[in-house]
C-alpha cells in the first residue's frame, strides 16, 4: 500500500469535470426547490384544512424517507407505471438527468418548507399586531413585516439544507450520472486506489461546503446589519 | 401489490438488518459524539483542533463518499496487512455491515459532536459548582450532574440525527449489504416490478421514521418530566 501522488494529480482535473454537473443539480434543485418550498409554506399556513394536511402529509413522507429511496422510486421506479409512459413528461422521467432533478426538488422542498415555517412562526406577534394597527392587510403584513424578519431568521438552517442538498447531489451517481462522485467512483474501478482518490474528492467537496458557508455567512451579515447586537 | 407476496420475508429480514445496523450505529454515533464534545469543550488546543477538523470533514463531505472511502479503504489496508504475513491472500474486507455501520456512525457522530457541546455549555454552572462543593469527584459530576441535565437539551435535536442515521441506512446497499434496498434490487430482478418493490422500501423507512419520532416524544416527556415549565 502505497500513497500515489501522481494519480493525485491526474484524477483531480478528471473529476473536476463533473464539477459542472454538480453544481448544476445544486443550482437548478436549489431554486425549484425553494419555490417548492414557498408553495408548501403557503398552503401550509392558510388555515384551510383542505391545503394544510396534503402538505403535512407531503412533507412527512418525504423527510421519513432515504432520498436514495426517492431517487431509486422516480427513476427506476415510475416507468413502470403506463400512464408515466404515455404522458408528456415521458421525455424527463427517461433521463436520469431529469429524475435527479425532480428528486433532489421535491426532498429539499419538504426540508426547506419546515425551516421556512419555523422563520414564519419566529417572528414576534406584537410586530403582526402593530401592522394590523397600522391598517395593513394580511397579504401586506406577510409582504412587509413576516417575510423579510422570517428570511432572516432561517438563513443559517437554509444554508445548513443548501449543504445538505450538496451533498445529496453525490448519489445521483447511483443513477449512471457522471457528476463528481460518479466520475470518482470509475476512477477507483479502473485503478483500485480509493485513498488517492476519494479523499482528493473529499478535498474539493469541503472546499464547495466552504464556499456555501461563507456566502451564507456574508448574506447574514449583511441582511442583519440594521439589528442591533444585544451584545 | 400481488408481485410483493412472495417476497415479505425477504424484507422482513432486510429490515432486522436496518434495526442491527441503526443500533449498533446509534451506539458508536453516542459515543463519537461524547468523545468529540468533550475534545472540544477540554481545555488542550490539540484536542480542539482534531475535533474541530472530525466536525469539519464529516459535515461538509457526501454520505456516499465517506462510506465508499471506508470500505474500499479498509478493504485496500486489511489486504495489504493480510499479504505481509500470507502473500496467497488475494482480498480482505471488513463486513459491509460494520464498515457500513462505522461510516455512517462517523458522520451523524460529527453532528452530535456539536449537539452535545451545545447542550454541555447549556448546563447551568451552578448545578456543576453545587457539585463540587457536595465534594463529588469529576466523573461523578460528570455522571450525575452534567449528563442528566444534558441530555434534556439534547434530545430534541438528536432525534433528528436519528433520523438521519435510519435513513443513512439504506446507502449501505451500494457496498452490498443486505438490507430492504437490496432485497427490492433482487426482487425486481425476478418480479420486473421496480416500482411496487420500492414503494415497500419507502413505507419500511416510513415506518422506522414514525417509530422514531413517536419514541423521542415519549422520551422528552420523561427526560422532562422532574420541570413543570415542559408541561
Amino acid at each position: 500500500m502505497s500513497f500515489d501522488f501522481a494519480l493525485i494529480v491526474d484524477s483531480i482535473p478528471k473529476m473536476l469535470m463533473g464539477i459542472g454537473l454538480t453544481l448544476e443539480l445544486l443550482f437548478l434543485s436549489g431554486i425549484l426547490g425553494l419555490t417548492l418550498a414557498i408553495v408548501l409554506l403557503l398552503m401550509r399556513i392558510s388555515g384551510r384544512w383542505y391545503l394544510a394536511a396534503p402538505t403535512m402529509v407531503y412533507i412527512y413522507i418525504f423527510r421519513g424517507t432515504p432520498i436514495l429511496v426517492q431517487i431509486f422510486i422516480i427513476y427506476h421506479g415510475l416507468p413502470q407505471l403506463d400512464f408515466v409512459r404515455e404522458s408528456i413528461f415521458w421525455p424527463i422521467f427517461r433521463e436520469p438527468y431529469g429524475c435527479a432533478i425532480i428528486a433532489l426538488t421535491l426532498n429539499t422542498g419538504a426540508y426547506v418548507s419546515e425551516i421556512l415555517r419555523g422563520g414564519v412562526l419566529g417572528v414576534g406577534r406584537d410586530l403582526k399586531e402593530a401592522g394590523a394597527a397600522l391598517g395593513l392587510s394580511v397579504r401586506h403584513r406577510f409582504m412587509y413585516i413576516t417575510a423579510p424578519i422570517a428570511i432572516r431568521l432561517c438563513l443559517p438552517a437554509y444554508s445548513n439544507d443548501v449543504i445538505s442538498l450538496m451533498k445529496s447531489t453525490a448519489l445521483v451517481s447511483t443513477i449512471t450520472l457522471l457528476d463528481m462522485m460518479g466520475i470518482a467512483r470509475t476512477i477507483v474501478a479502473e485503478t483500485y486506489a480509493p485513498y488517492e482518490v476519494f479523499i482528493s474528492l473529499m478535498f474539493i467537496y469541503l472546499i464547495l461546503t466552504w464556499i456555501i458557508q461563507r456566502t451564507f455567512g456574508w448574506t447574514e451579515k449583511r441582511l442583519s446589519r440594521h439589528v442591533r447586537s444585544e451584545a | 401489490m400481488e408481485a410483493v407476496t412472495g417476497w415479505w420475508d425477504d424484507f422482513f429480514w432486510g429490515s432486522l438488518v436496518v434495526v442491527g445496523v441503526f443500533v449498533v450505529a446509534l451506539v458508536m454515533t453516542v459515543l463519537f459524539g461524547l468523545i468529540g464534545s468533550a475534545a472540544k469543550l477540554s481545555k488542550s488546543r490539540t484536542a480542539q483542533r482534531i475535533a474541530g477538523a472530525y466536525t469539519i470533514v464529516f459535515r461538509g463531505t457526501p454520505e456516499i463518499l465517506v462510506l465508499l472511502l471506508f470500505y474500499f479503504g479498509s478493504a485496500i489496508a486489511l489486504t495489504a496487512i493480510a499479504q505481509v504475513f500470507d502473500p496467497e491472500v488475494k482480498f480482505v474486507d471488513i463486513p459491509p455491515f460494520w464498515a457500513g455501520s462505522f461510516a455512517i456512525a462517523l458522520i451523524v457522530g460529527s453532528y452530535a459532536t456539536e449537539t452535545f457541546r451545545g447542550a454541555f455549555l447549556g448546563v447551568d454552572p451552578g448545578q456543576v459548582e453545587a457539585a463540587r462543593a457536595l465534594g463529588l469527584s469529576n466523573l461523578k459530576t460528570f455522571i450525575y450532574v452534567r449528563i442528566p441535565a444534558m441530555w434534556r437539551l439534547a434530545l430534541p435535536p438528536f432525534g433528528n440525527h436519528m433520523l438521519s442515521l435510519i435513513k443513512d441506512t439504506a446507502l449501505i446497499s451500494i457496498i452490498g449489504l443486505e438490507e430492504t434496498l437490496f432485497v427490492a434490487e433482487q426482487a425486481i430482478g425476478t418480479t420486473g416490478k421496480p416500482f411496487t418493490m420500492f414503494i415497500v422500501v419507502g413505507a419500511i423507512y416510513l415506518g422506522f421514521s414514525t417509530i422514531i419520532t413517536l419514541s423521542v416524544m415519549v422520551l422528552e416527556r420523561y427526560a422532562n418530566r422532574h420541570l413543570e415549565v415542559a408541561r
